[in-house]
């Protein structure tokens, strides 16, 4: 349905937000687009939407071509930018409303489909409040139901769960899902690798402007087949342990927990290791687990967002 | 029929953004407009006929340049600072129906003013104005070119220039444009400048439709003014149809 070929983007003072970027989504389909910040994935939303022209490639939507005719690109494409949609002085309901109704809708279904959408997502109780007193997580489901009112042939989420709280982020995982069973590709755009394993039906991994890898969660944790990952919550104040020689990765994701990855065949030795850690008391518990997407993401593009990294690749 | 439908949709949403600041802001507006019949005579320790009805036909072209060249590019740049302008950019309306809604909701906002500002200069000068029909496509040009520009100015310049810029046109409209007292004051050079800018075509097509009477009416201030409109019309379009 969406077809993604060559797309290459560099903004004036050189910085190449996309180079050569190759995707498929098909309709009915959940695609998910991963990486870093500064990754490029917003600057190929906004290609994709023509808000932004790409230098070379091409973008095509149902056999039309969406670079030369930006305008077909809003008609068919509907989208839920990163940033808080600002609704000052509406309320959801008005703001979901009006957008439907700009996307083309009629103003009963418009009305219909609103009130819909509040009772799937659980936030009726604010419907009728005004914007300057709702809070993060209400404000951007509200500005998912503003993308999926009257959804495009292809709905855009860009990080769709910031702010939401965890009830409702399931919800808002459903309403994903039915969009994509109604008939829309949906592209998701997100660094919240957990999320988009448990939510996505294939993804791509954008780094520094390429596709580093493509395919199912499934394929994709597959390419780091004989890895386990061993979690470990330090000790508070203690010395954090050096990982062993024969580990594969150690990263360290806040002060008190650390996920080393080791070669599926030193599962006894890890387990060995950790509980002499535990012993010696520099580490509070732990755990060994298959690696996650999280694990073959941070393999794939390195751990370059996390507070600290300490490359333990030994032979 | 789309643009339309789009364009009345449009106008409900940004009369409903700024529906708490709406009163407040034609409060304003009337103050200025009202405030500036009043107001300049008090720095003429004498007045005479001409320069009343200079300043009482000044008053609603002033209001209608600052609603164009300031009060649209601040609201335009906070709504770009915001991230709202993108969002109505993603969807599919033509572009330059955004420019027609704000220029509608903006007219609401200074037109009280405007009726103020003639009622004031009746009331206080006793001024004699023979007013045109023509008056209304003169408003309306004023209005459209102004705020054509304003948005050009927004949309182009990052939000904080285009606020300065803002700043320094509101100085350059009420002190050194001839719309507040003849031309022939000016000095060579800034004259010059004004026979290319639209200021002056904008006072003298106002001027000569409120007061038929006192002012002279010619077709080559509205030809002007209509050259300036279209090319600051198709520049607008441009630029907001303009990909990053």
């Amino acid at each position: 349905m969406l077809t993604i070929d060559g797309v290459t983007k560099t903004y004036r003072g050189g910085v190449r937000a996309n180079d050569g970027v190759h995707l498929r989504v098909g309709a009915s389909e959940v695609y998910g687009l991963l990486g870093h910040n500064g990754a490029g994935k917003t600057t190929l939303v906004n290609q994709v939407v023509g808000l932004a022209a790409p230098d070379a490639g091409t973008i095509v939507l149902d056999g039309q071509d969406l670079v030369a005719d930006p305008g077909l690109a809003r008609r068919l494409c509907s989208i839920q930018p990163q940033a808080q949609v600002p609704i000052t002085g509406l309320t959801p309901r008005r703001a979901i409303e009006l957008t439907g109704r700009l996307r083309g809708g009629r103003a009963d279904d418009a009305r219909r489909r609103t009130a819909a959408l509040a009772d799937a997502l659980d936030i009726g109780e604010w419907m009728d409040t005004d914007a300057a007193r709702l809070s993060g997580g209400v404000k951007r489901l509200t500005s998912f139901a503003m993308a999926a009112v009257v959804p495009g042939r292809l709905v855009i989420l860009d990080e769709p769960t910031n702010d939401v709280d965890p009830v409702r982020r399931r919800l808002l995982w459903a309403q994903v899902r039915a969009l994509a069973d109604g008939g829309a590709g949906v592209l998701l755009v997100t660094h919240n690798v957990v999320e988009a394993e448990r939510s996505v039906d294939r993804l791509a991994i954008l780094d520094r402007g390429r596709v580093v890898v493509e395919g199912t969660p499934v394929e994709l944790r597959a390419s780091v087949p004989d890895e386990l990952r061993l979690d470990l919550t330090l000790e508070p104040g203690a010395e954090p342990p050096d990982p062993p020689a024969w580990a594969l990765r150690a990263v360290r994701e806040n002060g008190h927990r650390m996920v080393v990855t080791v070669p599926a065949f030193r599962a006894g030795d890890a387990a060995g290791w950790a509980l002499a850690e535990q012993r010696a008391g520099r580490v509070e518990e732990f755990g060994l687990a298959p690696a996650t997407l999280e694990d073959a993401y941070v393999a794939l593009v390195g751990g370059t967002d996390r507070a600290e990294v300490r490359d333990g690749r030994a032979a | 029929m789309d643009a339309l439908r789009s364009y009345v949709l449009l106008v409900t949403w940004q009369v409903l953004r700024v529906r708490v600041m709406l009163p407040l802001a034609i409060v304003v507006q009337a103050l200025l407009a009202v405030g500036i019949v009043l107001g300049y005579p008090l720095l003429f320790p004498e007045i005479d006929r001409t320069t009343t009805l200079f300043l009482a036909t000044a008053a609603p072209t002033i209001t209608l340049v600052t609603m164009g060249l300031v009060l649209v590019p601040q609201v335009v740049a906070q709504a770009k600072t915001e991230g709202s302008l993108d969002f109505l950019r993603s969807l599919p309306v033509p572009r330059i129906v955004y420019l027609f809604a704000d220029l509608t909701v903006w007219l609401v906002v200074v037109l009280p003013g405007v009726v103020f500002a003639i009622v004031a200069a009746q009331w206080r000068f006793g001024l004699d104005m023979h007013v045109s029909p023509l008056v209304v496509p003169a408003f309306l040009l004023v209005a459209f070119t102004a705020t054509s520009v304003g948005y050009a100015i927004a949309a182009v310049l990052p939000p904080m220039l285009a606020n300065l810029t803002t700043q320094v046109l509101v100085v350059f409209v009420l002190m050194f444009s001839p719309l507040t007292f003849p031309a022939d004051r000016l000095p060579g050079w800034l004259a010059a400048i004004h026979g290319v800018l639209p200021i002056q075509a904008m006072g003298e097509v106002v001027r000569g439709t409120l007061a038929t009477n006192a002012f002279p009416l010619t077709l080559g201030a509205f030809l002007a003014l209509g050259a300036w409109c279209a090319a600051s019309f198709t520049v607008t379009s441009l630029v907001l149809t303009r990909r990053a």
